[in-house]
C-alpha cells in the first residue's frame, strides 16, 4: 500500500511542477532548489542528464525493475500528451471569444457624433434667451432695492424716536433688561446724531435711563430683593456703563460697618456664659443672646454669599473681611482674659472655682466654641480664605496667653501668700491656702480648660499640656517653696490619674476616626508620672537639706575632742524634731494617707518587733562587754551583730503617701546624722552627749514613722559609728540617761504649756 | 560573700576609707589603701591585681603610725606615696617611701622621706600633680592651701608659697588640673574655689554648697565634676561657670565621691553613703544639647545615664580609684574595709 502510495504522490508532484513550469515565464527561478537537490535522479529538472540516468538506472537495477521502469515511463509521456492537448484547446476556444468581443464594439460606436452636435445646439439657444430676461428685469429691481433700504432707515428713526416713551413704559414695568437693551441698541446712533435733529430725543432718553440706574442702585443695595436681582441689576449697572468698583468699595463698606455689630462683646459673652452657666432650666431665654448672634453670623455669611455671586472679582476683599473679622474676635477675647484675670483676686476666684464650675474657663470656652461656629459658617463660603486655619492659630495664641497668665496670676498669688505666712508665720494659713491653691487647680481649671473638646481643643490639646508642663517647670526652678513642690508633685498624679483618662475618653467618644492620634494618654501618663516623682524627689531632697544644715552646724562647730560632760539633750534635737514635724504638717495636708497603714501597724506589732528588740539586747549587750573588754573586738562585732541581723532596707522607693515621704525624710536624716559622727573623734563625754541625744530621738521618732526596725537600726548605727570614732567609748548609766531624759522631756511640756498660755491669752 | 558579684574582694583588718591607684606602676595593675583606726596599729596594704585579673594579692603590707585619712600615690615613683594622717586630737600629713627588698623583710618600715609640718589645724588632703612628673606637691587643711617642693634624694620637702582661703570657708579637699600645672581646685564650705599656683591667689569660684569630691576630666579641659550631699552629681565647663553642663541624679543619700575614667571620655564613677557605686555614663553629644525639645525625651536620656549600679556593699563607700593601667577596672573602698575591684567592661554602651 505504501509502495504504491508513493509514486502516485510522486506523479501527481511532478505533474504539477510541469504545469507550473509552463505557466511561470521563467522556470530556471521558480525550481532553483528542486534542481539543485535531486541532481540525478530528477527527471523534471534543468540540469537532468538522460544518459547519465541511464546509466545509473543500468547499474543499480535488475531487468524486471527496468522493464517495470519503461512501462511506468510510458505511461507518463501518455498522460502528459493528453494534458498538453487539453491547455491547448482551452486556450485558443479563449482567443476566439476575445476576437469576438472586440468585433461587437466596433459596431456600436458608429453614429454617435450626430446627436452629439445636436446637442451643443440646443444649449447655446437657452444661454441667449436667459440674457434677454436678464436685461430686461434689471431696472425694476434696483428700484425695489432702494425702496426697502428707505423704509429700514426710516424705521430705525422711529425707533429713536419712540425710545423715551418706550423707556418710560419700561420703567413702570420694571423691564430693566429690556429698557438697557434699547438704550443700548440706540447709543451708537445717538452718539452719532445727537447733536443734530435727535437732541431732545436723546436728552429724554438719558433722563429715562438715568431714573433707571437710579432704580437699579436702590436695588443693588436693598437687602429685600433676591439675590438674582441684585446680581442682574448689577450686571445691567455694568452695561451701562456705570462705574461699579465704586458701588462694590461702597457695599463692602457698609458690610464692614454691619461687622462692628456682629463682634462679641466681651460682656455679652459673659452674659451668655453666665447663662449657660446660672440658669439651665431658662432654656428659653438662655437661648436669646446666643440666637441672635448666631442669626447675625449667618446673615453675614449669606451677604458674603451674595456679595461673591455678584462681584466674582472681590473674593480678595471678602477674605480680609472675615479675617478681619475673625482677629477682632480674638483680639476681644484677649482683651477680655486680660481684664478678667488681672481685676480679679485670684484666691477668690480659686475659691469660687472649687464651689462652682469656673465662669471665667467656661466664658473662654464658650466664646471659642462661638467663634468656632462662626468659622464653620464662614468657612463655607470662602473655603479658599483658610479661615480654619487662620483661626486655629490664632485661638493657639490666646489659649497660650490665657494659660501664661493664668499661670503668672497663679504664681504671684501663691508667693504673695506665702510671703504673708512668713510674716505671720500662721501655718494654718499656709496649709489652708495650700488646700485651697490645690483643689482649685487640680480640680476645677485644668480640668474645665482639658474636658472641652470643640474642633479647636481637640487639635492643641497636647500643646496645652505642654504649656502647663511648662508652667511647672518654671515654678520648679525658683524653688519657691518645698510645700508647694510637694503640692505640684500631688497635681501631677492628679492629671495624671484623673484628668488624662478624661480627656482621651472625650475624645474618643467624639472622634473615633484618626484626630485622635494627636492626643497619645500613655506617653502623657508617663511624662507626668516622671515628673511627679521628681517633683517628690526634690521635696524631699530639700527639706533633708535643711535638715542636714541643722546637723552639720550641730557637728562642725564643738570640739568634740574637748567635749564637757553631758548635762542635758542638746538642742538640735529640738531642731531636728521642728523640722521634721514641719515635713509632717505639710505632707498631711496634701498627700493622701497610705491605704494600708494600719495593716502595716499591727504587721509590726508581731514579727517587726523581735527582730528589733533583738537588735536592741544585742546593741545593750555589746555595750555591756564593750566596757570591760578592750575595743579591739568591738569592730568584729558589730560585723558579727550586722550578720546576723537581717539587712534593713534604709532606701526604698517614695510612695505617694504621707508614711513614705515622712519616713523616707527620716531616714535620710539619720543616715546623714551618721555621716556627720564618722567624720569627728569623739572623747568619752562627747560620745556620751551623742547617746543621750540619740535616746531621746528613739521615742518622738517611732511615734511618727512607719519603719520602726529601720529607725531602730539607724539609730543603732548612729551609736556604733559613734563608738568607734571615740577613743574611750564608756557608755552613760542607764539611771543618769532615763533621768536627763526626763528632764528634757518635763522641759520641753513646760515650755509648750507655756507657750499654750501665751496663745490662749 | 560577694555572692553573684563579678567583683574580686579582699578584706582590711579595719575599717577605711582610702584608696589610690599606683599610677607609676606599669607592670601590675596595684592599688594601695589604707586603714582607719583610732586605736590600732593602722596599716598601709599595697594590692595587686594577679596577671589573670581572678585575684587580688596582697604585695606589702607596712605599719602606719596613725589613723590614714587621705592617702595618695606618687605619679611617677611607686615606692612613693603621701598620707594624711590623725591622732584623734591633731593631723599630720607625710611622705613615705616604701622600702625596697621589703619582701624579704619580716616587718617592712616605711620610710618617711618628708614631714609635711606646716599645717595647724585639720589636714584634709595631699595632691599629687596627677599628669606626669613635677617635684610639686598641695597639700590643704581647713583654712590654708600650700605648695610644697619635694626633694626625694635629700628627703626634704619646703613650703614654697600658701594662701589662706579664710577662716568661712573650711576646705575639704580638692583635686589638681592634670591639663594646667598651675590650676587647683578645692572644695569649702559654700563653693569651689580654684587657685592659680604662680600667683597663689584665688582667681575663680563656682557658688556650690556641700561639694563633696572633686575631679577634672582628664581628657577634655575645662570640664569638672563634682559630687554633692544632696544634689547628686554635677558637670561643669569652667569658662562658662555660672551653671552646670549637666546634672546626673546621683545617690539615694550623699554622694561621696567622683571619679573621671582615664581614658574613655565621658565615663563617670560615683561612691555613695547608700552603699553603692554608680557608673554614669555622660558624653560629650549629650552635654551638647543641653535643651531638649520636649520633657518626655529628657526623662528618657536621663535613665540612659546610669549604666549600671554596683550595690554589693555593706556599708557606705567612700574610697574610689580607677586603675590607669587598665582603665576599664576600679576599686572601690566601703567603710567597713572591704576593697572590691570590678571592671566595667560589660557596662559600656558601644561607641
Amino acid at each position: 500500500m505504501a509502495t504504491e502510495a508513493a509514486p502516485m504522490d510522486e506523479k501527481a508532484k511532478r505533474m504539477r511542477d510541469l504545469l507550473s513550469s509552463f505557466y511561470t515565464p521563467d522556470p530556471s527561478i521558480s525550481t532553483p532548489t528542486s534542481s539543485i537537490s535531486t541532481s540525478f535522479d530528477n527527471i523534471n529538472g534543468p540540469s537532468f542528464d538522460a544518459d547519465q540516468y541511464m546509466d545509473l538506472m543500468i547499474k543499480k537495477s535488475n531487468l524486471d525493475v527496468l522493464l517495470q521502469r519503461h512501462v511506468q515511463m510510458a505511461a507518463e509521456i501518455k498522460n502528459l500528451d493528453t494534458d498538453l492537448q487539453m491547455l491547448v484547446y482551452e486556450n485558443y476556444n479563449k482567443f476566439i471569444s476575445a476576437t469576438d468581443t472586440i468585433k461587437r464594439m466596433k459596431s456600436n460606436i458608429f453614429g454617435m457624433e450626430g446627436n452629439m452636435d445636436q446637442l451643443l445646439h440646443k444649449i447655446m439657444s437657452v444661454q441667449s434667451r436667459s440674457d434677454g430676461v436678464n436685461t430686461s428685469l434689471f431696472e425694476k429691481r434696483e428700484h425695489i432695492e432702494k425702496l426697502h433700504r428707505t423704509r429700514n432707515l426710516l424705521r430705525k428713526v422711529q425707533f429713536i424716536y419712540d425710545l423715551p416713551a418706550r423707556l418710560q413704559k419700561c420703567i413702570k414695568s420694571e423691564a430693566y433688561g429690556d429698557a438697557v437693551r434699547f438704550y443700548t441698541g440706540a447709543m451708537p446712533i445717538l452718539k452719532v446724531y445727537g447733536d443734530t435733529s435727535f437732541k431732545d430725543c436723546r436728552r429724554a432718553s438719558e433722563e429715562a435711563i438715568e431714573t433707571i440706574i437710579k432704580n437699579l442702585q436702590t436695588k443693588l443695595f436693598s437687602d429685600s430683593e433676591s439675590i438674582q436681582a441684585r446680581a442682574e441689576a448689577a450686571v445691567l449697572l455694568k452695561q451701562l456703563d456705570v462705574p461699579v468698583d465704586s458701588l462694590k468699595d461702597k457695599l463692602l463698606e457698609k458690610l464692614e460697618q454691619s461687622l462692628d455689630g456682629l463682634q462679641i462683646n466681651p460682656d455679652e459673652a459673659s452674659k451668655l456664659a453666665e447663662h449657660n452657666v446660672s440658669s439651665k432650666d431658662e432654656e428659653s431665654n438662655n437661648q436669646g443672646p446666643a440666637k441672635i448672634h448666631e442669626d447675625a453670623v449667618r446673615g453675614f455669611s449669606e451677604a458674603m454669599r451674595a456679595y461673591r455671586e455678584i462681584f466674582p472679582d472681590s473674593e480678595e476683599r471678602l477674605f480680609k473681611l472675615a479675617r478681619a473679622l475673625t482677629t477682632t474676635h480674638f483680639e476681644n477675647m484677649e482683651l477680655y482674659i486680660r481684664k478678667r484675670v488681672s481685676a480679679a483676686d485670684f484666691l477668690g476666684i480659686f475659691r469660687e472655682y472649687s464651689a462652682f464650675p469656673p465662669a471665667d474657663v467656661l466664658l473662654l470656652s464658650n466664646s471659642l466654641r462661638i467663634i468656632w461656629e462662626d468659622v464653620v459658617l464662614m468657612d463655607e463660603v470662602l473655603p479658599e480664605a483658610a479661615l480654619s486655619d487662620l483661626s486655629a492659630e490664632a485661638a493657639q495664641v490666646t489659649l497660650k496667653q490665657f494659660v501664661a497668665r493664668t499661670f503668672s496670676h497663679l504664681q504671684q498669688d501663691i508667693s504673695d501668700t506665702l510671703l504673708k505666712f512668713d510674716i505671720n508665720q500662721k501655718e494654718v494659713v499656709d496649709g489652708e491656702v495650700l488646700k485651697v491653691v490645690l483643689e482649685a487647680s487640680g480640680k476645677a481649671e485644668f480640668r474645665q480648660l482639658l474636658d472641652e473638646n470643640t474642633g479647636i481643643f481637640v487639635k492643641m490639646n497636647d500643646l496645652l499640656i505642654g504649656w502647663i508642663q511648662k508652667g511647672f517647670q518654671d515654678f520648679f526652678s525658683e524653688k519657691i517653696h518645698a510645700g508647694l513642690i510637694l503640692v505640684l508633685a500631688q497635681l501631677s498624679v492628679v492629671i495624671e490619674q484623673k484628668v488624662i483618662p478624661r480627656i482621651a475618653e472625650e475624645i474618643t467618644a467624639s472622634f473615633s476616626g484618626g484626630n485622635s492620634q494627636a492626643f497619645i494618654p500613655g506617653e502623657l501618663c508617663r511624662v507626668f508620672h516622671a515628673a511627679s516623682e521628681k517633683l517628690l524627689q526634690h521635696y524631699i531632697d530639700t527639706r533633708t537639706q535643711k535638715i542636714s544644715n541643722v546637723l552639720r552646724k550641730r557637728f562642725k562647730t564643738p570640739n568634740w575632742v574637748k567635749h564637757k560632760e553631758p548635762r542635758e539633750v542638746h538642742m538640735y534635737v529640738d531642731m531636728l524634731l521642728q523640722q521634721l514635724e514641719e515635713v509632717g504638717k505639710e505632707v498631711k495636708q496634701i498627700l493622701p494617707q497610705g491605704t494600708f497603714r494600719k495593716h502595716k501597724r499591727s504587721d509590726s506589732n508581731g514579727s517587726n518587733t523581735t527582730t528589733s528588740s533583738r537588735s536592741t539586747t544585742l546593741h545593750s549587750d555589746k555595750m555591756a562587754r564593750s566596757n570591760s573588754q578592750r575595743a579591739r573586738s568591738q569592730l568584729f562585732e558589730t560585723h558579727l551583730a550586722k550578720l546576723f541581723k537581717q539587712k534593713v532596707e534604709i532606701f526604698t522607693k517614695v510612695e505617694f503617701t504621707q508614711e513614705s515621704v515622712v519616713t523616707t525624710t527620716v531616714k535620710l536624716c539619720l543616715k546623714s546624722l551618721q555621716e556627720y559622727v564618722r567624720l569627728q573623734t569623739f572623747n568619752r563625754s562627747g560620745f556620751q552627749q551623742i547617746q543621750l541625744d540619740i535616746q531621746f530621738l528613739k521615742a518622738p521618732l517611732k511615734e511618727t514613722v512607719e519603719d520602726e526596725a529601720a529607725i531602730d537600726f539607724l539609730l543603732d548605727e548612729v551609736i556604733v559609728a559613734a563608738s568607734e570614732r571615740c577613743l574611750d567609748a564608756t557608755p552613760l548609766e542607764p539611771p543618769i540617761l532615763d533621768k536627763l531624759i526626763q528632764a528634757k522631756l518635763a522641759k520641753s511640756k513646760e515650755h509648750n504649756n507655756n507657750n499654750k498660755t501665751t496663745v490662749s491669752s | 560573700m560577694q555572692g553573684g558579684s563579678s567583683g574580686i574582694g579582699y578584706g582590711l583588718k579595719y575599717q577605711a576609707r582610702c584608696i589610690s591607684d599606683v599610677k607609676a606602676d606599669t607592670d601590675y595593675t596595684s592599688f594601695l589603701t589604707g586603714t582607719l583606726s583610732l586605736k590600732e596599729e593602722n596599716e598601709v596594704h599595697l594590692l595587686r591585681l594577679s596577671s589573670g585579673g581572678s585575684e587580688l594579692i596582697c604585695e606589702g603590707l607596712f605599719s602606719h603610725p596613725n589613723e590614714i585619712w587621705d592617702l595618695a600615690s606618687c605619679p611617677f615613683d611607686q615606692r612613693i606615696f603621701s598620707t594624711v594622717f590623725s591622732t584623734g586630737e591633731s593631723y599630720g600629713a607625710a611622705i613615705w617611701q616604701i622600702p625596697e627588698l621589703y619582701g624579704q623583710l619580716n616587718s617592712p618600715q616605711l620610710e618617711r622621706v618628708a614631714s609635711l609640718d606646716a599645717h595647724v589645724g585639720k589636714i584634709n588632703c595631699v595632691l599629687w600633680w596627677p599628669s606626669g612628673r613635677c617635684d610639686k606637691l598641695i597639700s590643704m587643711d581647713e583654712q590654708n592651701i600650700f605648695l610644697w617642693s619635694l626633694d626625694c634624694s635629700n628627703k626634704s620637702a619646703e613650703v614654697l608659697s600658701k594662701d589662706s582661703a579664710g577662716m568661712l570657708h573650711s576646705l575639704s579637699g580638692g583635686a589638681w588640673d592634670p591639663h594646667d600645672v598651675n590650676a587647683v581646685a578645692a572644695t569649702g564650705e559654700s563653693s569651689v574655689q580654684f587657685w592659680d599656683l604662680r600667683t597663689m591667689k584665688k582667681v575663680n569660684s563656682i557658688e556650690r554648697a556641700h561639694v563633696r569630691g572633686v575631679d577634672y576630666n582628664p581628657k577634655r579641659e575645662h570640664i569638672l565634676i563634682t559630687a554633692e550631699d544632696e544634689s547628686g552629681i554635677h558637670v561643669w565647663d569652667l569658662r562658662k561657670a555660672k551653671a552646670p553642663v549637666q546634672e546626673l541624679p546621683g545617690h539615694t543619700h550623699w554622694t561621696w565621691a567622683v571619679k573621671c575614667n582615664p581614658e574613655y571620655d565621658g565615663l563617670i564613677l560615683s561612691a555613695g553613703t547608700d552603699s553603692a557605686v554608680n557608673l554614669w555614663y555622660a558624653s560629650a553629644s549629650s552635654t551638647n544639647n543641653k535643651a531638649p525639645e520636649s520633657p518626655v525625651e529628657s526623662t528618657r536620656e536621663r535613665v540612659n545615664l546610669l549604666l549600671n549600679s554596683y550595690t554589693d556593699y555593706e556599708d557606705s563607700v567612700y574610697g574610689l580609684a580607677w586603675s590607669s593601667r587598665e582603665p576599664w577596672v576600679f576599686a572601690s573602698l566601703s567603710y567597713d574595709g572591704r576593697v572590691v575591684i570590678e571592671s566595667v567592661k560589660p557596662f559600656l554602651p558601644r561607641l
